[in-house]
């Protein structure tokens, strides 16, 4: 948090902050457990998967659809120069999501906006519930 | 951003969040970047106050409201991040670039003011 170059700097409320960021844990529990974190949502017509990835282009993502799963997979690269604090995370990664529904496949979507993914997998025609009204005879 | 969503906004407030940050040097200057996924241009804020960056930014869920949830990882927030600045750094030079998610903030270092003589008068 702090670009520290002499002592000299008086820093207001810099105390309290730490208690501040010490008592609050700053992530759900579920939240650091693997990168990127997900977010998995539907509504009537698809299914979203929804994930943060910052500084990548959509080109530098590799998104799989196999029968089963959706990988995401890329490489988050590094800045050069001298390092004073490295928070970001840096490397390869790669979560799969596990499909047991049936998606429309050719009618996936994908979109990177602001550094969110938002991968659109649609229902498939005959998997959206349909009234089936019934004929007195 | 019009006053309506302004007043919900207020009216719920969204987790604070610190993001991520590296900070780094090269030859031109300071480098600070910010993992701010989901955060517009629109909403967000960089002051600078004496010797603190202040970044502020709220990151909205591109979800709507039919969507109910199977899996949460990440949610709204507003990112917080204060950046004390050193005197080597020339404020009016600062510039920031916001991609992908990413800010970028550069903190150009202050040119070296040339050594100087100072006169001594005699009374």
């Amino acid at each position: 948090m702090v670009l520290d170059f002499n002592t000299l700097y008086t820093f207001p409320g810099r105390f309290e902050r730490l208690f501040e960021d010490f008592f609050k844990p700053q992530f759900a529990e579920g939240r650091r457990m693997a990168y990127p974190p997900l977010n998995v949502s539907e509504d009537e017509v698809a299914y979203y998967v929804r994930s943060e990835l910052p500084g990548l282009p959509l080109d530098a993502l590799e998104l799989t659809l196999t029968d089963k799963s959706l990988v995401i997979k890329g490489e988050r690269p590094t800045e050069q120069g001298k390092y004073y604090r490295q928070e970001r995370p840096a490397g390869f990664f790669q979560r799969v999501v596990a499909l047991n529904v049936p998606v429309d496949r050719d009618a996936v979507k994908a979109s990177l906006v602001d550094g969110v993914l938002t991968v659109t997998l649609p229902k498939c025609a005959e998997c959206i519930p349909r009234k089936i009204s019934i004929d007195v005879g | 951003m019009t006053e309506a969503t302004e007043i919900k906004n207020e009216a719920k407030p969204l987790p604070r969040v610190s993001p991520a940050t590296d900070i780094l040097e090269r030859e031109d200057g300071f480098y600070v970047y910010m993992d701010i996924p989901g955060v517009r241009r629109e909403d967000l804020k960089i002051d600078i106050n004496e010797n603190e960056l202040l970044v502020t930014g709220r990151a909205n869920q591109g979800a709507s409201d039919k969507e109910t949830f199977l899996e949460v990882q990440f949610g709204p927030g507003e990112y917080v991040r204060a950046v004390a600045l050193s005197d080597l750094v020339d404020r009016e030079g600062i510039k920031a670039n916001l991609k992908d998610g990413v800010l970028m903030i550069h903190l150009p270092r202050m040119e070296k003011a040339a050594p100087r003589r100072i006169p001594i008068q005699t009374a």
